[in-house]
């Protein structure tokens, strides 16, 4: 844990690290692009994830939703991901020292494998029953599970500078 | 009574005081529901958009996906505003002399007049003209986007 944290107090020092975080408006505005980001890609999953739950958009099939939304989602994570490492890139001992932080990695961790078994393994297997009609049980389970970590997720991070650092 | 009067009543309330006295996570808490309710307004939004310019579920017709999704986007505005009036209530002289508060408010107010003003009419009536609805999500959109990035500003400035 010290040599990580001896690296990611070089990448904090590093010439772009300390630009965004003496810049006025980097910084700021970097977190506001993190934030529209989020609401685009993980607010779409969200809305994929109820969808697959049965709660909305019943009137449309599954499949449509999935294959109409990915290039958003990944469009959005696309700039959840840069703004996200730029962040990090400023902060990187703090974001360590940050238990919020850890788990945040975690539970976005969990939800990407959770994607990738539901895309790759769920879906293909179960392509020919998937209609309007009631959904296989496992989609429901995705769905909730999809729900809960990016919500973790958020709350995670929303938390990062709430509480105290490791002890 | 100046607004200053008021706002030193408001951040003296007892509603005031149990949100910012009893615990740093009660304000921790209202800023998780409001950037959650934010996510399901502008997940909402974004999606009426994208359907209503055809980049997205282009068989489905419009004002069938918005009134799929407007109880999602009014749950997520309900969140937000409560959260948001909350978290002005607590520690109102802070907000009021933050000029990035004051550009929030201001775009809020000009996204409200958009959306109803323009969107509005898109999710209701089916004969708005390709532009006219290509101009509204655009500026629609835009607005949301940059009350949401005005409001992220805040505590840094």
């Amino acid at each position: 844990m010290s040599l990580l944290l001896a690296l990611a107090e070089q990448i904090e020092a590093s010439s772009v690290g300390v630009a965004i975080a003496e810049s006025r408006f980097a910084y700021p505005v970097i977190e506001g692009i993190h934030l529209i980001g989020l609401a685009v890609s993980v607010g779409l999953i969200f809305i994929t994830d109820l969808r697959l739950m049965g709660v909305m958009l019943k009137r449309i099939p599954v499949e449509r939703v999935l294959n109409s939304l990915r290039p958003y989602v990944l469009a959005g994570f696309a700039a959840i991901f840069i703004s996200g490492i730029l962040l990090f890139w400023s902060s990187a001992a703090r974001m360590l020292e940050s238990p919020a932080f850890v788990f945040k990695l975690l539970f976005i961790a969990l939800a990407g494998i959770n994607a990738i078994v539901f895309e790759f393994i769920v879906v293909p297997k179960q392509r020919p029953t998937i209609g309007l009609g009631v959904l296989p049980r496992t989609f429901r389970y995705a769905g909730f599970a999809s729900l809960t970590l990016w919500t973790l997720t958020i709350v995670c991070g929303r938390l990062i500078p709430y509480l105290p650092a490791w002890s | 009574m100046t607004v200053l009067d008021l706002l030193t009543t408001l951040q003296d309330s007892a509603l005031a005081h149990t949100i910012s006295k009893t615990d740093h996570l009660v304000a921790a808490g209202l800023q998780i529901i409001h950037v959650l309710g934010l996510i399901f307004f502008l997940a909402s939004l974004v999606l009426i958009s994208l359907r209503a310019v055809g980049w997205a579920l282009a068989d489905q017709p419009v004002q069938q996906v918005a009134r799929d999704t407007s109880r999602l986007l009014w749950i997520g505005l309900v969140l937000t505003a409560l959260s948001g009036t909350l978290m002005f209530i607590a520690t109102p002289k802070l907000y009021y002399f933050n000029w990035a508060f004051g550009l929030k408010m201001g775009l809020l107010l000009l996204a409200v007049i958009v959306q109803f003003g323009m969107f509005r009419r898109i999710t209701k009536n089916e004969s708005a003209t390709p532009l006219f609805v290509r101009s509204s999500v655009a500026l629609s959109v835009a607005c949301w986007f940059s009350v949401a990035m005005a409001g992220r500003m805040i505590g840094f400035v």
